[in-house]
């Protein structure tokens, strides 16, 4: 008698914790429960710091190319195409990074670790070998 | 005065976030009206104007949405929508769209 009395218990909870159908995206919005409203704002400001890192290296990228800097063009256009890269994954790493600490905020496991920091690092290391490669035989 | 929600000033701090980046966002499509043409030809047109006018409804988007938070929070409700995928995801598109743009167009004219 008990184990039907636990299950729709369990299913009352599924569905009082269920989100309002429009929230997007589901894979975030489907599982676990609201968070303190203050978690989910920091993960906000972060995904706002990453959306301005990203517009600085796409400026970065376009400044190179048009200051008419004395790097060698073939370097500098390398330069420039890595570092537009980096402006086109940050915004990927912003996205992604909401995503899955919104979600762990919700179902309360560990948050994740910034997984494009890796890329990002290599990648703007070979702008600045560019550069300096290039300044060096302009 | 409405009382606080919150002494850590979450919500104001996330404000200005947004209002910086929209700053960020209106800064750059200006210089990229005055820059991009020798870089990357007719595509800055298409760049500066959908900037300028994206940071604009951003900021303004971005202080209802602020204002319309505190409300909500200061009364001690529990709000049903603090995070917005939607908003998010557009945002991160739009930069990834621009800079894949970006990276044709720069490409296009090195070596033309």
């Amino acid at each position: 008698m008990k184990a039907p009395i636990h299950m729709s218990r369990t299913t009352e909870e599924i569905a009082l914790s269920a989100p309002a159908p429009s929230r997007f995206p589901g894979s975030v919005f489907n599982d676990g429960t609201e968070p303190d409203p203050r978690f989910s704002l920091a993960n906000e400001r972060t995904f706002l710091a990453w959306i301005r890192t990203s517009l600085a290296l796409l400026a970065g990228g376009v400044a190179l190319e048009a200051l008419g800097l004395r790097i060698q063009s073939d370097f500098r256009l390398c330069a420039s195409v890595l570092l537009i890269l980096c402006g086109v994954l940050s915004p990927v790493q912003a996205w992604m990074g909401w995503k899955k600490t919104e979600r762990a905020l919700r179902i309360g496991t560990p948050l994740p670790p910034a997984s494009m920091a890796l890329p990002l690092v290599i990648l703007l290391s070979g702008v600045g070998v560019f550069v300096l490669a290039g300044a060096m035989l302009a | 005065m409405t009382p606080l929600f919150d002494p850590g000033l979450q919500p104001e701090r996330t404000a200005l976030a947004w209002r910086r980046t929209g700053l960020a966002l209106l800064v750059a499509s200006l210089a990229s009206a005055k820059v991009l043409p020798s870089v990357v030809g007719p595509w800055s047109v298409l760049i500066g104007t959908g900037g300028v006018l994206g940071a604009i409804a951003l900021l303004f988007r971005a202080q209802r949405r602020y204002r319309r938070l505190h409300r909500m929070l200061a009364a001690g409700g529990t709000p049903e929508s603090v995070a917005n995928g939607r908003l998010v995801a557009t945002i991160a598109l739009s930069v990834v769209i621009v800079g894949l743009v970006l990276l044709i167009a720069i490409v296009q004219m090195h070596f033309e």
